[in-house]
């Protein structure tokens, strides 16, 4: 027998007590991890998925709108620019890369964007297998897309129109897979990615076709590439994703834009921060819960402690006569309030890890993008210390009873 | 050895004081102390084993003035060489029989001998309730348990308050023999204070308060 031992049986002999204190404890818990976890991810998604993307450049209208659809692929184009007008900014002085997007097209649900090579160093991504795009209707597919549609190298696929999954605005060219992007834990994990002249040649297709039969088969070829330069600088695309040479672009730059074309620029990092302060407020609501909750789970635990030393004075009074000293017994008390506050941040912290994998498993593809980042070791020890804290608080409340004791009443009295 | 010399005590706020006799025991002595209730009897039981700081005199137990221990020591002292039966019969809840026992050893920080336990619960005629927890104990089992409790850790000293209070003549004179025969095994001081005269005849050596 040792104090631990005597704590732990007194613990286990009143289960409903031990079992309300250590739920709610874990609740709260749970929670404030679950915020942490979520917030820590989110603010690290963003800036992971940004990469190198200093300014984007679209269509007018909302500059968020704008971001999410150009840097996250999360919601639909706000238009078009001429690509003309595209190539034109990325002559200015302050870039560094400009690599314009067009996208409009999916593969069960998979975004199409038409781009070019530069588009995978904005990721960092590389190919895990196959090679780079080199002429129309070639995709490579990020490992994402490759691993839920199971695609292999020399697949090939037709598009459908739209941004998602339809089985009717189907396109009848058919895009072959030439290669497949390394996992990046960015949003071009989730992409199809093509060439330009791809996304131009499925939606111009029909005009095409006009133009070829006026042609001899002869002179076709050559016409040919002229014709591709040509109509290209009067194509449009949805955006250009820039970087800076240097940080005083940043300043300079998208003002110059917004009010010399007819275009508008978005800083990413500026909208999403945005962005992130408005769910900030939500993320905070629920942190002021746990810690309400946490409060009340302390207070429970202070209750049950107490009324523990109230309800058996007598016996702690005995275990005096036994040779305990009011340490000792301090000791089993506090030990008591420990493995109940112990227990439930594991129990909390398991809950987490089981929220995740059950959002994981049966959310797969939607979550897939959202890289959960692991929670960042002073969080778990700020939240570990707190409720340590607060147990440490219930515990010195507990005890004063035992501290004033007076061994000989508590024994003589008849209860 | 157990000397007791002008011990008084005065509760907190009361008027009246108590005194007690001098009392001189030596191992393996018994003895009686009778009272009416409301004498002292219990205040003068917890004055000998440490449980109240007397207001003058004192109690030496193997030539140690036990309240010039500090509290700490005295703890420690009390844990080893005093064994007290309370009048109200209890043990710690949380723990079946052979737990109690266990922890009263240590507390004591006497060694945790499986071999010995089971021969005293054997001889007090409670092993088989030894696993049982302590709610579930009759009042018989407990009264003997509280016995155990009392002499497993080999004290210089047992002290029982009313130990009889509740019995009939039969078990009252069992519950004495046995505790008598316990101090003997250890040659402890058994002293047993009470308002019950049947238990007179039943100890050599007796005062009355």
């Amino acid at each position: 027998m040792n104090i631990w031992k005597l704590s732990i049986k007194n613990i286990k002999s009143k289960p409903l007590y031990t079992f309300l204190s250590v739920f709610v404890l874990a609740l709260s818990v749970f929670l404030l991890l679950a915020v942490r976890q979520l917030e820590s991810s989110l603010a690290f998604q963003i800036k992971n998925n940004l990469g190198a993307i200093d300014l984007v450049i679209g269509a007018k209208g909302s500059p968020l709108q704008l971001v999410l659809s150009s840097v996250l692929f999360l919601d639909n184009p706000t238009g078009n620019i001429p690509y003309a007008e595209a190539k034109k900014i990325s002559k200015s002085p302050f870039v560094k890369t400009a690599v314009p997007i067009s996208y409009g097209d999916n593969y069960k649900g998979y975004k199409i964007v038409g781009t070019t090579d530069k588009f995978a160093t904005l990721y960092d991504a590389k190919l895990k297998e196959g090679r780079n795009v080199e002429k129309s209707m070639e995709v490579i597919v990020g490992a994402t897309v490759a691993k839920q549609l199971d695609l292999k190298l020399g697949d090939t696929f037709q598009s459908s129109h739209g941004l998602i999954e339809n089985g009717i605005d189907v396109h009848d060219e058919h895009m072959i897979i030439v290669g497949i992007y390394k996992t990046t834990n960015k949003v071009i994990d989730r992409l199809i990615v093509s060439n330009l002249e791809s996304v131009w040649d499925i939606h111009h297709h029909d005009s095409h076709e006009i133009n070829d039969e006026h042609h001899g088969h002869d002179e076709h070829h050559e016409h040919h590439e002229k014709e591709i330069e040509e109509e290209a600088l009067s194509r449009e695309v949805t955006s250009v994703l820039i970087s800076f040479r240097n940080p005083s672009a940043f300043i300079t730059f998208p003002k110059q834009i917004n009010s010399t074309t007819n275009m508008q620029a978005a800083l990413p990092k500026y909208e999403l921060d945005k962005l992130y302060q408005y769910t900030g407020i939500g993320f905070k609501t629920v942190s002021w819960i746990a810690y309400i909750i946490l409060i009340i789970s302390c207070l429970t635990i202070f209750i049950s402690l107490y009324k523990m030393v109230k309800e058996r004075s007598f016996e702690l009074a005995l275990l005096r006569t036994y040779g305990a000293s009011n340490f000792q017994l301090i000791r089993m008390v506090a030990y008591e309030g420990i493995s109940i506050g112990v227990f439930a941040f594991l129990l909390g912290y398991a809950l987490l890890r089981m929220g995740i994998f059950i959002m994981f498993t049966f959310f797969e593809t939607d979550f897939d993008q959202y890289i959960l980042q692991q929670i960042p070791y002073t969080e778990l020890l700020k939240i570990g210390g707190g409720v340590l804290v607060m147990i440490i608080f219930s515990v010195l409340f507990a005890i004063y009873p035992i501290i004033k004791m007076n061994i000989s009443t508590t024994l003589s009295n008849e209860k | 050895m157990l000397k007791v010399n002008n011990l008084t005590f005065q509760y907190k706020n009361a008027k009246t004081s108590f005194s007690f006799p001098n009392l001189d025991l030596k191992e393996g002595e018994n003895l009686l102390v009778l009272g009416k209730s409301g004498i002292g009897k219990t205040t003068f039981l917890h004055l000998l084993a440490g449980l109240l700081t007397p207001t003058s005199g004192e109690v030496i137990i193997d030539d140690v003035p036990i309240y010039s221990l500090s509290n700490a020591a005295l703890d420690k002292f009390r844990g080893q060489n005093i064994g007290v039966i309370f009048q109200k019969k209890h043990a710690i809840q949380s723990l079946n029989s052979i737990e109690n026992i266990k922890t009263r050893l240590f507390f004591s920080g006497k060694p945790n001998d499986t071999n010995k336990i089971n021969l005293l619960l054997d001889h007090l005629n409670i092993d088989e309730c030894k696993y049982n927890n302590v709610t579930t104990l009759s009042e018989g089992q407990l009264q003997r348990l509280s016995i155990a409790m009392a002499v497993i850790h080999e004290p210089r000293v047992i002290l029982a308050d009313e130990p009889t209070s509740s019995l009939d003549d039969e078990n009252c004179k069992k519950v004495i023999d046995l505790l008598i025969q316990q101090a003997q095994l250890t040659k402890a001081i058994l002293i047993v204070i009470t308002h019950d005269h049947r238990v007179k005849s039943l100890f050599s050596n007796s005062i009355t308060l």
